[in-house]
């Protein structure tokens, strides 16, 4: 049977939005990474249908890069470089809004940005590709935003950044259909490098805090 | 078809319905148990408590009113009446000229409210607890469930039941992307409905983690087997509204198709439902019940997926 194109990209920006559900709506670091890992999972899906169609060799690239540094490696690095930390800190036990708000919140931001990139852009000539994901970008930067501020928890914060990334990379591959490879492996090699450094700062943040708290942040240390 | 056919036909339906309702229950606890390495219950299991409990005395505390007395059969007419608004087996219910989707909802509300009345009614602490919960599951499963609805009948036109399953038949495979989040989001809030894991624990008689449960805790004898009854229909009901709405490959699209094409749309169906309770009895397996003030939460996820489902179709 023979299934439209529409139809797959939709599915695939269904995917997308839902994994990004899961990042709202679970409390623990454990989840909010397997969340996360289905994410980058559907995005690299969605980034092979756009390679089959257009045919271009660096996007089928750009997928297979995307789904090792996101699915695999940042997701271990993170579980590893955590390792030590006691397991109270990786729970987001109570976030500045709460879980049940920011779902309906994160509802909300979706419905903004469908109807954001439906006022503004409908008489730009836009492909199908572009009119499918660019909402779908815009929804995981402002989801990813919105974890990154109501959430007390760094961890947290480091997974809102990797959303509002993955929805960058969406963005940038929906609208021009393939940067060049050699942007793309520094682009991936960028957020490696960030995870690492966050991570380094989080073991330091444990270490001279015993919390990753942002709230502890505030008040000084005298000793 | 004439109007004395079409009477037969859905008189069938329902009789089905009712008949086989303990067998899903059955076949959910043999899956689960098969699921968790036990051997489990043969799959009539539950129709030999059925008939057990049928013929056996019932125990009645002293202090209960006549809404004890009343409330199993007054469940057990509403959930029978609402199976007669469904079609479950067939492209055709009976009555659904005279009743859409939100009637059948409020059918099944009015059999929660009994329940809920019988559970305070005997004045025993788990009645009491049970009952309270209940009271907070379903005022938080309302919204999504509308939201849900609101989506089905804008996505498919309408809220008659007839016309939206020959409307889901027509449209065949492909699932438009709104109804893919209303399908999340009615999954979540049927599990919540039918008291299932993660929501309440329906193989649990004496915890204090129960709810539908604890509101039956004091029914015995017929009136126990009448609730039980009950609630397998609701949750045969329920699972056949999803199927047909939202996995409709297989049915027919009139009633008018002819006997052959009836009958295999009935067996897709009734192997649709099966399968789906299997998923359900898969996913008890695979999570504990969650801590009372959680359950908020994945209700609240249902209401977000259908408030997308809602912006979606209105791309």
């Amino acid at each position: 049977m023979q299934v439209p194109l529409s139809e797959i990209l939709t599915l695939t920006a269904v995917g997308l939005l839902l994994s990004t559900f899961g990042v709202v709506v679970r409390r623990s670091f454990e989840g909010w990474l397997s969340a996360y890992r289905y994410q980058s999972v559907v995005l690299a899906g969605s980034t092979a249908v756009i390679a089959y169609e257009t045919g271009l060799w660096e996007i089928y690239a750009a997928a297979v890069l995307t789904l090792v540094v996101k699915a695999v490696i940042i997701p271990r690095l993170l579980v590893r470089v955590t390792d030590s930390v006691k397991d109270e800190f990786k729970i987001e036990a109570n976030p500045l809004v709460s879980i049940r708000l920011s779902l309906l919140i994160s509802a909300l931001l979706i419905a903004l940005s469908y109807g954001l990139i439906h006022e503004t852009l409908i008489s730009a000539n836009l492909d199908v590709y572009a009119l499918t994901y660019l909402p779908v970008s815009l929804s995981l930067f402002f989801i990813g935003l919105f974890v990154m501020v109501s959430r007390r928890m760094a961890l947290n914060q480091v997974v809102g950044l990797l959303i509002i990334e993955n929805g960058l990379f969406l963005f940038t591959t929906a609208l021009t259909q393939g940067v060049s490879l050699i942007i793309e492996v520094g682009i991936l090699a960028d957020i490696l490098v960030g995870v690492m450094i966050s991570a380094l700062l989080l073991l330091r943040m444990s270490q001279t805090f015993d919390s990753f708290d942002m709230a502890s942040l505030e008040s000084l240390k005298d000793d | 078809m004439t109007s004395l056919a079409a009477d037969v036909v859905s008189a069938l339906q329902v009789g089905a319905v009712v008949a086989l309702a303990p067998l899903l229950t059955g076949i959910m606890r043999k899956v689960k148990a098969r699921t968790q390495k036990r051997m489990g219950a043969s799959v009539f299991q539950p129709y030999y408590e059925l008939s057990k409990l049928w013929v056996k005395d019932e125990v009645v505390s002293e202090s209960t009113s006549w809404i004890f007395s009343s409330t199993p059969w007054i469940v057990a007419v509403a959930t029978v009446t609402a199976a007669f608004f469904v079609p479950v087996f067939l492209p055709f219910s009976p009555f659904s000229a005279a009743g859409d989707l939100l009637l059948v909802v409020g059918l099944l509300a009015l059999a929660r409210f009994f329940t809920m009345l019988a559970g305070i009614d005997a004045a025993s602490a788990f009645g009491g607890i049970g009952t309270s919960r209940e009271m907070m599951i379903s005022s938080l499963v309302e919204p999504g469930l509308f939201l849900t609805i609101f989506v089905v009948s804008l996505t498919l036109g309408g809220t008659n039941l007839t016309s939206l399953v020959v409307a889901a038949a027509k449209t065949g495979v492909v699932i438009a992307p709104s109804m893919l989040f209303a399908l999340i989001s009615l999954f979540v809030i049927i599990l919540a409905e039918t008291g299932r894991l993660p929501f309440d624990n329906p193989a649990t008689h004496l915890e204090l983690t129960m709810v539908h449960e604890a509101m039956v805790l004091e029914y015995s004898g017929r009136s126990l087997a009448l609730l039980e009854w009950s609630q397998s229909t609701k949750q045969l009901v329920l699972l056949a509204l999803l199927v047909n709405l939202f996995l409709p490959l297989g049915m027919p699209t009139s009633i008018e198709a002819g006997v052959t094409m009836l009958g295999l749309g009935s067996v897709a169906v009734l192997l649709k439902v099966c399968l789906l309770a299997a998923v359900v009895a898969y996913v008890e397996t695979r999570v504990a019940k969650w801590r009372l003030f959680r359950v908020p939460d994945l209700l609240a996820v249902a209401i977000a997926v259908a408030m997308v489902g809602m912006v979606f179709f209105y791309l």
